[in-house]
């Protein structure tokens, strides 16, 4: 059986400040895997450790402690870095360098030929959109445009591994879901995408899996099905109203009602007795537009695993 | 790793063409050498000597303060700027990156070099006067002098800020240049401060080896006017900027390896 993608082990990095040495844990024991193949979404707050940890990954930074490997090869590998592409988080490249030349320097890195970095990058830039800025120098790309440059020299190798830190990030609906539609296209070419984010709802439309980190620390992971608890949170019910009826006795014990006109919408608790409430609608004249149950969404369950993190630490002696 | 080290190397250099560094060189040397017809005319009959002084002068002060200004940016931008990482999270070590920045940078205070060289030859045999063997020699110790001081620039910037980086690079530059006065003034020093003194310039690159005109080498007084030094002292000299280059460049990479890239 072929080594997992990554495997990141008790990962640990204490920074000390600047002035009075005081120290920051940053990482406090980070432990996950990712298989080959995954889509892999690493979600977390600001401040969570994300960045920190797809860095020492990259060999940006070194580790306190713990150990991590790309690909079967201890970080900080050479041989793993030749699999791996990655898009830095706000991607900074040479301002003055096209965005073929930055390709081109990519590949020269890799140690491609001349023919195969030219063929290579006409087709990301094309890929990626970029082909009619081809003679701008990055100086004048907007930040949408300078991610699709980052994701354009990630690719260069043609990787096994992706890593992208905030791939979204900066990008307007239509090139989040190009960027979206891409991760998809990198899985489905047997590729391993392992990306941290903010935007939830695009961790739960594409992820295998998903690890939230909060504090430095993992606080869940597995797929977005088995996070996401499948017990009922509650039942949303929409109703159109005669006119002039009282509502008074409709929105006793609901969650959360709002009214636009006519229109009724209450979220009652999951113990609720629904069919009562429908009879009861129906007796002041209502009439059931739409029934909904609501289940534990990500964000639900991002929330509470980052509230956990916090009271966590804040009850440490 | 050739290909990786070209690929900084061509990159740095690049970016001097791009921020117009290579165009501030060419007027640096169109200025030496108005000024070369204008105190040429003042010292009448003197116009070889002035042209040879002001060209030479004109590559190891413009060429060692281009190479203390672009040197002290040169590691501290990348870090600073975060375009280090696209880069060091390719297959290349940092060391490798470490001398492509320093071959770039060389690649271009070599043209600064070269333009200023060229300009002094040109002014030299329009005015009807040879290039004697002494001009190639001192063209070649001032070379070596100016990418012995992109070492010193480039091994503070592994670490320190440029201000602090142009400030420790210049001071080192100055100590260098003045070896033979800070050891003859050791000489009536007390014990402490003249003991400190040869410590000093034990630690600090002895760049007075490489602007040798003007004084007494080896009970000859040498000037690239008439007798210079011999192809075998260019050599030494040369080892000398060689030594130190090779060993800062390589505290540069260790200092560069051990750091962070937040």
């Amino acid at each position: 059986m072929s080594e997992p993608a990554i495997v990141v082990r008790d990962l640990r990095k204490t920074y000390r400040t600047p002035f009075r040495r005081k120290k920051v844990e940053a990482l406090s024991g980070v432990t996950f895997t990712v298989e080959r193949g995954q889509i892999f979404g690493f979600v977390g707050p600001n401040g969570a450790g994300k960045t920190t940890t797809i860095r020492t990954l990259m060999g940006l930074i070194r580790p306190t402690a713990g150990s991590a490997a790309i690909l079967g090869h201890a970080i900080p590998s050479r041989d793993a870095r030749r699999r791996v592409g990655f898009l830095p988080e706000a991607p900074y490249f040479y301002d003055y360098l096209t965005v073929g030349e930055l390709l081109d320097l990519a590949g020269r890195l890799f140690g491609m030929s001349a023919a195969a970095r030219t063929k290579r990058a006409n087709e990301l830039i094309e890929k990626v959109g970029l082909d009619r800025a081809r003679s701008q120098s990055l100086k004048k790309f907007s930040k949408g445009m300078l991610q699709r440059a980052g994701l354009a020299q990630a690719l260069m190798n043609d990787p096994e591994v992706v890593v992208l830190d905030e791939p979204m990030s900066g990008l307007d609906p239509i090139g989040r879901k190009e960027v979206r539609d891409l991760i998809l296209e990198l899985r489905d070419q047997g590729k391993t995408v392992f990306f941290s984010t903010h935007i939830l709802s695009d961790v739960e439309a594409i992820t295998d899996e998903v690890a939230i980190i909060a504090r430095g620390q993992l606080q869940a992971q597995g797929s977005p099905a088995e996070l996401v608890q499948k017990t009922l949170r509650g039942v949303e019910v929409t109703v159109r109203l005669a006119a002039d009826v009282a509502t008074a006795e409709l929105e006793t014990g609901a969650e959360r009602v709002r009214r636009v006109g006519t229109e009724l919408a209450v979220v009652l608790p999951a113990d609720t007795d629904v069919d009562a409430w429908i009879a009861r609608a129906h007796t002041a004249g209502a009439k059931i537009i739409s029934v909904s149950p609501r289940h534990e969404t990500l964000e639900d369950l991002f929330l509470r695993e980052v509230a956990n993190a916090d009271t966590t630490v804040e009850a440490r002696p | 790793m050739i290909g990786r080290i070209w690929a900084i190397a061509l990159n740095t250099f690049r970016e001097a063409v791009r921020i117009r560094v290579l165009y501030g060189i060419l007027v640096l040397v169109i200025g030496a050498n108005l000024m070369t017809l204008v105190l040429g005319q003042l010292a009448t009959n003197e116009e070889a000597r002035v042209t040879r002084d002001v060209g030479l002068a004109g590559i190891s002060l413009f060429g060692s303060l281009t190479a203390l200004f672009l040197g002290v940016f040169l590691l501290y931008t990348e870090v600073q700027r975060r375009t280090i990482h696209a880069i060091v999270s390719k297959p290349i070590e940092r060391w490798e990156f470490v001398i492509g920045k320093y071959l770039g940078m060389a690649l271009v205070l070599s043209v600064l070099v070269a333009v200023f060289a060229v300009a002094m030859t040109g002014m030299l045999t329009w005015q009807g006067f040879g290039v004697s063997s002494a001009i190639i020699k001192a063209l070649l110790m001032s070379w070596m002098e100016v990418l012995t001081v992109a070492a010193i620039a480039i091994f503070f910037s592994s670490f320190s800020t440029p201000f602090l980086s142009g400030i420790f690079a210049l001071a080192l530059w100055v100590i260098g240049r003045v070896t033979p006065d800070l050891e003859a003034a050791a000489r009536d020093a007390s014990p402490a401060i003249s003991w400190t003194t040869k410590i000093t310039l034990q630690i600090v690159p002895d760049l007075h080896l490489f602007a040798v005109s003007g004084r007494s080498v080896e009970g000859v007084h040498v000037s690239v006017h008439g007798d210079f030094v011999s192809w075998g002292y260019v050599g030494l000299a040369s080892v000398h900027g060689l030594g130190w280059i090779i060993g800062l460049l390589a505290l540069s990479a260790l200092l560069f390896h051990r750091r962070d890239f937040v």
